[in-house]
C-alpha cells in the first residue's frame, strides 16, 4: 500500500516481463517435446527411447513448475503457503512408485503363471480394415464363445 | 509456543492469529486446497493408466492412433500436429488469463474484459478441437469398450487404451468446460461492475487459479497420452 | 494494494456482521437450512446417531444369525420379509447386512458423524471465530451428506437388495451386474451415495482447513491451538487428499459397470452367463485406489477421537497435557504415514512380495507416533487430580482400546503373519477395537464433555456411568474372544460356521458374543434416551465454565447465538493447558500473562 505511482509502474513492467519470459519458456519446452516426439516415431533402440521419454518427463515437470510458480503465482506467495502446497505433493512420489511397481509386478506374475496371458501377447493380428475390426471384435459387452474359464489354460 | 517465540518476529506476526498467515483471504486458500484435492483426482486417473499400462504386455502406438488432422486429405498422416495445436491454444489461453488477473490487480476493467474474452475463446477453441478429435476417433471405431487399434508390436490390444483415453480426456474436458462457464460468469460480473464496487478483482484471481490448473493438467495428459 | 484492502475489509466484516446481529430466523433457517456452525454440528450428530442405530441394529441381526444359526425367529420375517424366509436370514441378506453395516459405520457414523460434528462445533468455538470461513459451503456440506444418506437408505429398499460385496466394494462383485443380487441397482445407489459423500467431505474439509488457518483470533498462534483443533486439522487434510482418489476409483468403476470398459476386469467367468470378453484390466488396481483412501480413512476416523481425548484428559486430570509438541509431531507423523501404508491391506491379493515388505516397514513405523501418544496420555493421567466424569471415563476407555487394538495391528502389519491371519476374525477383532469401538468412545467422550455447550444442559451422570461400564466391558467381551477364533482360522464374512467340524467348538462362544452384542446395543439405546431426554429436561447449566476448562468455547454465553460471542472475540494470551500452574487450578486462555508468572511452555 505504500507503493508510489512509479513503484507501481516499475512493478507492472517487471510482471509483464515475467509473463513474457514464462510464455516463451513454455512454448520452447513444448516445441522441444514435440521435436523429441517426432524423433521417437521411427526409433527402434529401446534404450534411446527410454532416455528420450525420460527427457520428456523432465520437460513436463519443468513446464508444470513454471505454470504453478509463475502463472499461478505461487512463487510470489508467502513461504508457508508454498510449503503447504509442495509438501503434500511429495506424497505423489510414493503414490506413483508403488502403483507402477505393482502394475509391473502384476504383468510379470501373469506372464510367469498364466500361459494364456503370455500367449495372447505374442499372437499377431492380421491388419484388416480398422473400422469394422474394432467395432466387432473388441466390444466388451459381448460374450466370448469360450465355455469355461479354464479352457484356454488347459491347452498347455 | 517455543516455535513462535524463537522464530523471526515477522513469522510470529503472521501466525499469531487475528489475520491470515498467508496474506490471502479464505476463498483463495480454499481454492488452492481444492486444486490440491483435484490434483489427486487427476493423479489417481493418470497413475491408474500407468499401472494398467505397466501390467499389460503390449500397448498401441500413440503416433498411429492420433495422426489425423481436420480437412486433411485421405491417407495423409500427421502425428502430433493436431494435439500440438490444442496444446498451444491452452497455453495461450492461460497467458491471457494471467494478463486478465494482472489487469484486475491494477483495477483495469477494460483489460480484464479484453483478456477474459480471449481466454473464453481459447477455452471454446480447445473444446471444439477435442470434440473433433473424439468424433474422429469414434468414427474410426474407438469408444469406451471398443478399441480398433492394434498394439505397437501388431498383437491384439485390450480396450484399456481407449477406455483411459476417453475417461481422462473427458474428465479434463469437463474441467475445461466448467472453467469456461466460470470465466463467462466472471466476465459478466466484470461487465456489471461487481468487482469495481467491491474494490478488488480477487474473484478473477481465483478463477485464474482454476484455469491454470486446467492447463497444468493438460501438460500431463498431453505428455502421457500423446508422447510417452 | 486492492488485495490488502480486501483482506482488511473481510476482517472488518467478520466483526460487524455477526457480532450484533438481530436474528429474524424462521424455523427453516434456524433448524433446517441453518448456516450456524453449531446447528450444522448438531445436524451431523443426530444424522450420525440415526445411522449408528441402523448400523448397530444390522450388526445385531447378523450376530443373531452367527450366534443361533439353527434357530428361526418368525419376527425376523415380519421385519425383513423375503430376506428372512421362515424366520432365518438368507445368505444374501447376511452379506447385505454386513456390507451396509461396514459402509454406514465407517463413512456415515465415524466420518461424518464424528469429524462432521466436532469439527463444525469445536473449530470456530475453540479458535475464537464467529463461524466457519464459508458458512454457506458448510451448510452444503451437511446437505450433501444428508442426500447421500437418503440415497444409501433407499438402497436398502431395492428389490434386489443393497450392495452385498463388502464395504470395500472390490470388483468384480461390484463391477458386474450379474455377480450377485446386490450388485444390481443396490450397487448403483451405493456408488451414488458414496460420490455425494465425497463431495460433502470435500466441502467440509476445505472449510475446516481454511477456517483453522485463517480465522484464528488474535494471539491464537498455531502452537496455542488445543489438540482437538490440530487433530481435526490433520483429519481434514487427510480427507481432502485421499477422498478424491476414491472418487477416481468410483468413476472408473461406474464405467466398468455401465459402459463396457474393463479397467478392473479380466478373464472372468460368470455362472449362467459365460466367459466375459473383458480383458486387460486389473482388479488389484481398484484395491490400490480404494485403500489409498481406505487407510487414511482409518485415521480420519481415529484422529478426531485422539484430539478430543487429549483435551478431555487434560481438563479432567487438572494437569497440562504431557508433551504438547510431541503430541503435535506424532499427529503430523501419523498423517504423513497414513498415505504411505495402504497396501498392507493387500498382502495376499497378489501384491508384489518385495513391495509388500516395504509396506511392512512403513506400517510398523506407525507404532512409533502411536506409542508416543499413548505414553503421553498415560503420563498426563500420572499423579493427576482425576475427575471421573463420564466424558473422562470414555476418554480413558479410548486409550485402553487403542492400546489393545493397536498391539494386534503390529501383528497384522507383518506380511508373513498376515498371510495366516488375513480375512479371519482376528482382523475383525483388531479393527473393531482400534478404530470402531475406540472412535465410538472418543465420540461418546466428546458428546458427554461438550453436551453442556451444545444444549445448555447436562447429560444424566448415572446413566452415563452405566453406559460406560457396560459398553467397555461388553466391547472387550465381544471382541477379545474373536482374536482366538481368528487364530484358530475362523474366516470372516461367513454366513454359517456350524457346518464345519473345526469351527463347531465355537458355537457356544459365538452365542456368547451375540448375546453380549445385544446387551451392548440395548445400552446404546439407553444413551440415546439420556441424550434426547437431557436436551429438553436435563439439569440446566448455570455456570459459564462447568468443567473449569481453559479453552475459548467456555467464554461464550451458556447458550451462544449465531456469532458465538455477544461482544468482542476474546484475545488469547497463553496455550490451553495451564492447569495447576503457580498455585492456580486453571488459567483460561484469554487471561493475560501475569508479571510474576513462571514461564512454562
Amino acid at each position: 500500500m505504500s507503493h508510489t505511482h512509479t513503484d507501481q509502474e516499475a512493478h507492472n513492467k517487471e510482471a509483464m516481463a515475467e509473463i513474457k519470459k514464462v510464455t516463451i519458456i513454455l512454448s520452447v519446452f513444448t516445441i522441444i517435446e514435440l521435436i523429441l516426439g517426432f524423433w521417437m516415431i521411427g526409433m527402434t533402440s529401446v534404450g534411446l527411447k527410454l532416455a528420450v521419454k525420460g527427457t520428456i518427463v523432465i520437460l513436463m515437470m519443468a513446464k508444470a513448475f513454471y505454470i504453478v510458480a509463475y502463472f499461478m503465482h505461487l512463487k510470489h506467495e508467502v513461504k508457508n503457503l508454498i510449503m503447504t502446497i509442495v509438501v503434500p505433493l511429495m506424497l505423489f512420489v510414493w503414490f506413483i512408485a508403488a502403483f507402477l511397481w505393482d502394475g509391473n509386478s502384476f504383468r510379470n506374475l501373469r506372464n510367469n503363471y498364466d500361459p494364456y496371458f503370455k500367449e495372447q501377447a505374442t499372437i499377431k493380428v492380421e491388419k484388416k480394415e480398422e473400422g469394422e475390426h474394432g467395432a466387432t471384435k473388441h466390444k466388451a459387452t459381448e460374450v466370448k464363445e469360450i465355455p469355461a474359464p479354464s479352457a484356454p489354460v488347459e491347452k498347455h | 509456543m517455543s516455535t513462535t517465540t524463537t522464530a523471526s518476529p515477522n513469522e510470529a506476526k503472521l501466525w499469531g492469529g487475528g489475520k491470515s498467515p498467508f496474506n490471502s483471504e479464505y476463498g483463495k486458500v480454499m481454492m488452492w486446497y481444492f486444486l490440491m484435492s483435484d490434483a489427486f483426482t487427476f493423479g489417481a486417473f493418470l497413475i491408474s493408466y500407468g499401472t494398467v499400462r505397466f501390467s499389460t504386455n503390449g500397448w498401441p502406438n500413440s503416433n498411429e492412433v492420433f495422426r489425423s488432422f481436420p480437412f486433411a486429405p485421405e491417407g495423409v498422416h500427421a502425428p502430433l500436429v493436431f494435439v500440438s495445436i490444442m496444446t498451444f491454444i491452452l497455453i495461450i489461453s492461460s497467458v491471457t488469463m494471467v494478463l486478465a488477473v494482472h489487469a484486475g490487480k491494477n483495477m483495469d476493467k477494460s483489460g480484464v474484459v479484453r483478456n477474459m474474452i480471449w481466454t473464453i475463446i481459447g477455452g471454446l477453441a480447445f473444446l471444439s478441437c477435442q470434440a473433433w478429435e473424439w468424433n474422429h476417433l469414434h468414427s474410426e471405431g474407438a469408444w469406451w469398450g471398443m478399441n480398433p487399434f492394434l498394439n505397437a508390436d501388431g498383437t491384439a490390444s485390450s480396450t484399456n487404451f481407449t477406455n483411459f483415453f476417453f475417461t481422462i480426456t473427458g474428465f479434463h474436458g469437463f474441467h475445461v468446460f466448467s472453467g469456461v462457464v466460470i470465466n463467462i460468469i466472471m466476465l459478466i460480473m466484470t461487465l456489471l461492475n461487481k468487482f469495481e464496487q467491491r474494490g478488488h478483482y480477487l474473484m478473477i484471481e481465483k478463477a485464474g487459479l482454476y484455469w491454470h490448473f486446467v492447463d497444468l493438467v493438460w501438460v500431463f495428459v498431453f505428455t502421457i497420452f500423446y508422447l510417452l | 494494494m486492492s488485495h490488502e484492502a480486501a483482506l482488511h475489509n473481510h476482517e472488518g466484516q467478520g466483526h460487524d456482521d455477526h457480532g450484533h446481529h438481530e436474528h429474524h430466523d424462521t424455523f427453516l433457517t434456524k433448524y433446517v437450512f441453518s448456516q450456524d456452525h453449531k446447528m450444522i454440528a448438531k445436524q451431523f450428530l443426530i444424522t450420525g446417531m440415526v445411522w449408528a442405530v441402523l448400523g448397530g441394529l444390522m450388526s445385531v441381526l447378523f450376530r443373531l444369525q452367527l450366534g443361533y444359526p439353527d434357530a428361526s425367529f418368525p419376527w425376523l420375517e415380519s421385519i425383513l420379509g423375503k430376506w428372512a424366509k421362515g424366520g432365518q436370514i438368507t445368505p444374501e441378506a447376511y452379506y447385505a447386512l454386513v456390507t451396509t453395516h461396514g459402509t454406514v459405520l465407517v463413512f456415515f457414523v465415524l466420518t461424518a458423524g464424528l469429524s462432521g460434528t466436532f469439527a463444525n462445533f469445536l473449530i470456530p468455538l475453540q479458535i475464537g471465530a464467529r463461524d466457519m470461513a464459508s458458512p454457506f459451503l458448510n451448510m452444503l456440506s451437511y446437505w450433501f451428506f444428508f442426500t447421500a444418506s437418503i440415497v444409501m437408505l433407499s438402497s436398502l429398499f431395492v428389490e434386489t437388495g443393497p450392495f452385498s460385496g463388502g464395504w470395500t466394494a472390490y470388483p468384480p462383485l461390484s463391477a458386474l451386474h450379474d455377480a450377485s443380487p446386490g450388485s444390481k441397482s443396490g450397487m448403483d445407489l451405493w456408488i451414488i451415495a458414496m460420490a455425494l459423500f465425497v463431495v460433502s467431505s470435500l466441502l467440509g474439509g476445505l472449510n475446516y482447513i481454511a477456517t483453522i488457518l485463517n480465522m484464528r483470533t488474535k494471539g491464537m498462534s498455531m502452537t496455542r491451538l488445543p489438540l482437538t483443533i490440530w487433530a481435526l486439522f490433520f483429519t481434514a487434510v487427510l480427507g481432502v487428499l485421499s477422498f478424491p482418489v476414491l472418487l477416481s476409483g468410483m468413476i472408473l468403476l461406474i464405467f466398468d459397470r455401465n459402459f463396457g470398459t474393463s479397467f478392473y476386469l479380466s478373464d472372468i467367468y460368470v455362472n449362467g452367463v459365460g466367459a466375459l470378453s473383458n480383458e486387460g484390466g486389473s482388479a488389484i488396481l481398484f484395491q490400490h485406489l480404494f485403500w489409498f483412501l481406505g487407510h487414511p480413512e482409518v485415521y480420519i476416523i481415529l484422529l478426531p477421537a485422539m484430539g478430543m481425548v487429549s483435551e478431555i484428559m487434560s481438563v479432567n486430570s487438572r494437569k497440562p497435557i504431557f508433551g504438547y509438541m510431541a503430541m503435535l509431531g506424532s499427529l503430523f507423523a501419523i498423517a504423513i504415514l497414513a498415505f504411505l501404508v495402504w497396501a498392507h491391506h493387500m498382502f495376499v491379493t497378489g501384491l508384489n512380495p518385495f513391495l509388500g515388505s516395504v509396506f511392512v516397514l512403513l506400517t510398523l513405523l506407525i507404532a512409533v507416533p502411536s506409542a508416543i501418544k499413548v505414553f503421553n496420555w498415560l503420563t498426563t493421567l500420572w499423579r493427576g487430580n482425576i475427575r471421573f466424569t463420564p466424558g473422562m471415563l470414555f476418554a480413558i476407555g479410548f486409550v485402553s482400546l487403542f492400546i489393545s487394538g493397536g498391539l494386534t495391528g503390529i501383528w497384522l502389519g507383518n506380511a508373513a503373519l498376515d498371510i495366516y491371519l488375513h480375512d479371519s476374525y482376528f482382523v475383525v477383532a483388531h479393527f473393531h477395537i482400534v478404530m470402531g469401538v475406540a472412535s465410538m468412545f472418543g465420540m461418546f467422550a466428546g458428546v458427554y464433555h461438550w453436551f453442556p455447550k451444545m444444549y445448555g444442559r447436562y447429560l444424566n451422570n448415572s446413566l452415563g456411568y452405566i453406559h460406560f461400564w457396560i459398553t467397555i466391558a461388553g466391547a472387550y467381551m465381544i471382541f477379545w474372544p474373536m482374536h482366538y477364533q481368528g487364530l484358530a482360522g475362523m474366516p470372516r464374512r461367513y454366513f454359517d460356521f456350524s457346518i464345519w467340524e473345526s469351527f463347531k467348538q465355537f458355537a457356544e462362544l459365538n452365542r456368547f458374543i451375540s448375546t453380549v452384542a445385544m446387551i451392548v446395543f440395548a445400552v446404546q439405546i439407553l444413551f440415546l434416551i439420556n441424550f434426547f431426554y437431557s436436551i429438553f429436561k436435563g439439569r440446566k447449566v448455570t455456570v459459564l465454565n462447568p468443567w473449569e476448562s481453559n479453552t475459548l468455547e467456555w467464554t461464550t454465553p451458556i447458550r451462544p447465538g449465531h456469532g458465538n460471542w455477544p461482544g468482542e472475540i476474546p484475545e488469547v494470551h497463553r496455550w490451553p493447558y495451564d492447569y495447576g500452574k503457580d498455585g492456580h487450578d486453571f488459567i483460561p486462555q484469554d487471561v493475560p500473562v501475569g508479571a510474576d508468572e513462571t514461564d512454562t511452555h
